[in-house]
């Protein structure tokens, strides 16, 4: 067997009823080697990473490694061979401190006390090692998101793993972190560690990875080196076609504002400040409004006040010429689509199937319903119709359960469903958050579409990329304000940072300094 | 025949009704051994009386007596089957009033007292209308619609308190449970409703039958001689097909049932989390109501109305008929049924052989338990396969084999 390869996946089959997810799939990552995993939603690249964290047992195919077959049975196993996991969605205690958080389930004891001394020592120095600042006595809810990534990789770092995974790690990052971030990793590789990073972020995959294995529809498409290839290539490696990776799109013919906010406040959950304070903009018909901003700085509450999921503490908020400041969240839906932040939450019933799904907003209109009944035949007939529209993918059709569906087909679910109700305004939170660049292309051209017949769309987001791309007009959103408006032709990802993380704005009202 | 059923022990449905059947099995198993042990260790009775205890665990409900030589028999015995459908009429109507709490994500604990309070409005409207100035079906009628509101209303108190407050439901239905019980004491102390005509009797009201107030039997008394059943058992039936209808094809019913699956979701769509809230128990309770009215007005069943210290166990095994049924409406006429057989074994148990009916409490209390663990079983059941289909993986790893055995995947 070839020594150098760490771990090796071979001949991976993972199958769930209806669809196999792993088709045959090898894996090999050598020691010393950042390795991306590059794959489309759906791919598979989360149930190959769950086979080699023990989560799932493969029908066919071995794990080795350092050549042994090994057998992962669940992730204790996983982590007695020394694998670490950075998950997308952090997995920490909020009221506990860093280094609690840090040294849970790997304590040290001495006749059953905790021995935390040692403990901070080695956090301590592995900390300055690779130059991982974190505030160890800080509770994990009190400290940025940026930093619970570097809680993250300590814990890794703590339990001595030398291969480590990285799940989307930079979606919760400013582009100053992701740098960090970037740079940590090579050293990682240099020191001999091998990283598997799963991502869908080009850029960064020509930045940072040695080789990338790409994945598509639960089948093994190839491993290639990095410097051998090129963004585009890789792209349509992932597709299966060739993808546009801009936005192609005229200049916005803005109209008349269709959406009006002034000095709108709402409360923080969190805090007794206002997530949002006093913010006031316009969104006009046939352009796309972007709000940027890092995770956390008051989007969020933002459009909550906004579509009527929280109630606003002040200011207004004008729709087509209406106050609906006070207005209940059906009365503000019949000028406004939502595509809601998280889908799982608001966005789906995953216990509904997807034609309940799809007529969650309509299904009390005369269409859909006779005197109370639902009228089943007009739901399947529009299911299909928007399935065929919006090429929905599912196992069972209309009748599938929302929650069996990959993350890219349930939202685009959403998508149809809002999309479908032509609405003067467009709210999307976040409308590609994890999905692949099939889909992303696909979102944004509808997005764009929608935009040029003339319909409004604010969009919320905290991928750059994204921002850069598809707006027509960007404000930035910075500790529940605006703190500055951009036309993304003048600007760049770095200014943009810079505002992002409160280092600038473009009226000081003698705030604090940052 | 092999492959028909382990395409079948795929689906979600299939896999559901397993769990039950197997939570049921054991608890027979339990009550069998139960039989056994007492049996075999109490002197008075020996390998015999145990073969009959065993025997009318199992298949009670045609138990038809001891024939001349005093061994058992058995066979199709229409009393055991009317007494079955009969006092399964308010278990269908309890569990499927905590069947619809569950489908609308809350536990209504509170059945019990929804069935005291729909009792007393009831048994009073009964007895109170004289039938000599309105026709007895009238008062039959409004007397049921009245136990249904009745029920309704406490119902929608904890819906209440949960949907303005925000405080659980679970709290809320055990506290209106205490209030309901001595609430129900507390109207019935001192009234004219007390059963004051028959001496030896204490703390009992009225028959509803002494207003000339009983439900029809029509017929069904030819059908299953010498049981008490009555239509209340069609009624029982028709509700909760009703049910099934209106949490499956109707706008409320969705709604319902978005809110209970996602809350977030639902009110994102614009529907009000708290009306539903509300809504969701008040048709609790009203279901529970009429589990009260039905056996009432029966017209052969009495009210022990001096139950402040009790609650009537009617309501709490609406939680097992619930739960066995997966909180199917349909599913809970079968279990409703099932679990007043035990009750009809307990009884055969008691008249025939030397064991009593509190084996029966036993075997409920054992399917209660397992009923709650219905979703392991489930599990369990999904995660065979899995185990199954894993062994040959191992080996054959080397990858040679390729795709030869596709039809192995659903062993």
């Amino acid at each position: 067997m070839d020594s150098e390869n760490v771990i090796e996946m071979l001949h991976i089959t993972k199958e769930f009823p209806g669809i196999i997810a792993n088709d045959d799939i090898t894996l090999q990552l050598r020691r010393g080697e950042i390795h991306a995993l590059l794959g489309e939603n759906g791919a598979g690249k989360s149930t190959l990473m769950s086979v080699l964290f023990g989560l799932y047992q493969p029908e066919k195919g071995v794990i080795k490694k350092n050549g042994q077959v090994v057998q992962i049975n669940d992730p204790n196993d996983a982590t007695a061979l020394g694998i670490g996991m950075v998950h997308q969605h952090f997995k920490l205690i909020e009221v506990f401190t860093v280094l609690d958080n840090i040294i849970l389930g790997a304590e040290t004891t001495k006749a059953g006390f905790l021995q935390k001394k040692e403990a901070r020592a080695k956090v301590e120095a592995l900390s300055e090692r690779y130059g991982l600042k974190v505030d160890l006595d800080a509770k994990v809810e009190d400290i940025t998101v940026g930093m619970q990534q570097r809680v993250e990789i300590l814990k890794m770092l703590y339990r001595d793993n030398e291969i480590l995974i990285f799940d989307e790690p930079t979606a919760v990052l400013t582009p100053q972190e992701i740098d960090e971030l970037m740079a940590t990793m090579k050293e990682f590789a240099k020191e001999g560690k091998s990283i598997l990073f799963i991502s869908h972020k080009l850029n960064e995959i020509m930045a940072v990875s040695d080789r990338v294995t790409v994945l598509r529809k639960g089948k093994y498409i190839g491993t290639v080196d990095t410097k051998d290839t090129d963004k585009q290539s890789l792209s349509d490696m992932m597709v299966g076609r060739s993808v546009q990776l801009e936005v192609h799109k005229e200049p916005a013919q803005p109209g008349e504002a269709v959406l009006s906010l002034r000095d709108f406040c709402v409360p923080s959950r969190a805090h007794k400040r206002n997530a949002v304070d006093h913010v006031s903009f316009d969104v006009r018909a046939g352009e796309i409004l972007c709000i940027a901003g890092i995770d956390g700085n008051g989007q969020t509450e933002l459009v909550y006040g906004l579509t009527g999921l929280e109630k606003s503490s002040g200011g207004t908020a004008t729709l087509c010429g209406e106050d609906i400041s006070h207005a209940s969240i059906r009365h503000r839906g019949k000028n406004m689509s939502h595509i809601p932040e998280d889908r799982h939450k608001h966005g789906l019933v995953l216990d509904f199937t997807l034609e309940q799904n799809l007529v969650l907003q309509r299904y009390q209109e005369k269409r859909f319903q006779t005197k109370g009944f639902i009228n089943r035949g007009a739901v399947r007939e529009y299911a299909n119709q928007l399935i065929a529209q919006y090429d929905v993918r599912s196992g069972q059709g209309p009748v599938t359960a929302a929650r069996s569906m990959s993350g890219g087909n349930q939202q685009k679910a959403i998508i149809a469903r809002e999309l479908d109700r032509e609405k003067p305004l467009i709210v999307a939170v976040q409308p590609t958050r994890g999905l692949d660049v099939g889909a992303i292309e696909y979102i944004h051209s509808q997005l764009v579409a929608e935009r040029d017949k003339g319909r409004a769309v604010l969009l919320v987001s905290l991928e750059l990329d994204e921002v850069m791309n598809l707006s027509d007009r960007i404000l930035v959103m910075y500790e529940g304000e605006i703190v500055g408006e951009f036309d993304p032709k003048q600007t760049d990802v770095q200014e943009l940072g810079l505002y992002m993380a409160g280092a600038k704005r473009a009226q000081e009202k003698g705030g604090r300094p940052a | 025949m092999k492959e028909k059923w382990s395409h079948l022990m795929k689906k979600d449905g299939a896999k559901t009704v397993a769990a039950s059947v197997i939570s049921i099995l054991i608890g027979l198993l339990v009550g069998c051994i139960i039989v056994i042990i007492t049996g075999l260790t109490s002197g008075n009775m020996d390998g015999a009386s145990v073969w009959d205890g065993v025997r009318l665990v199992l298949g009670g409900i045609l138990s038809t007596g001891r024939d001349a030589s005093g061994s058992l028999t058995f066979g199709f015995n229409p009393t055991n089957v009317g007494n079955m459908l009969f006092r399964a009429t308010p278990l269908i109507l309890t569990g499927l009033s905590v069947a619809v709490a569950f489908k609308t994500g809350l536990f209504n604990i509170g059945a019990p007292g929804q069935y005291l309070i729909g009792t007393a409005a009831t048994l009073i409207t009964a007895l109170s209308i004289p039938t000599s100035a309105v026709p007895s079906p009238i008062v039959w009628l409004l007397a049921f619609l009245a136990g249904v509101l009745a029920g309704a209303l406490w119902g929608a108190i904890p819906g209440l308190v949960k949907a303005l407050l925000n405080i659980n439901e679970v709290l809320a239905c055990i506290m209106t449970n205490w209030i309901a019980a001595n609430l129900v004491t507390w109207i019935f102390d001192n009234s004219v409703w007390r059963n004051l005509e028959e001496y030896g009797k204490t703390n009992y009201i009225y028959k509803t039958s002494h207003n000339g107030v009983e439900t029809a039997r029509a017929g069904l008394e030819a059908l299953f001689p010498g049981s008490q059943v009555n239509w209340g058992f069609g009624i029982a039936v028709v509700i909760a097909i009703l049910v099934y209808v209106f949490m499956t094809k109707t706008t409320m019913g969705y709604e319902l049932m978005a809110c209970g699956s996602n809350r977030h979701a639902a009110r994102y769509a614009g529907v009000s989390d708290r009306r539903n809230i509300v809504l969701s128990m008040a048709i609790a309770g009203a279901l529970s109501g009429a589990a009260a009215a039905l056996y009432y007005l029966s017209g052969n069943t009495e009210f022990y109305w001096q139950t402040y210290q009790s609650l009537p166990a009617t309501g709490f095994n609406g939680i097992p008929v619930a739960l066995l049924a997966a909180s199917n409406p349909i599913g809970v006429i079968f279990t409703g049924c099932f679990m007043s057989m035990l009750n009809i074994v307990g009884q055969q148990l008691t008249s025939l052989t030397a064991f009593n009916e509190y084996i029966t409490d036993v075997i409920i209390a054992t399917i209660v338990y397992l009923s709650a663990f219905s979703l392991v079983i489930k599990l369990w059941l999904s995660g065979r396969k899995k185990h199954k289909a894993q062994p040959p993986a191992v080996p054959a790893a080397s990858a040679a084999d390729g795709k030869t055995e596709k039809g192995g995947e659903d062993a």
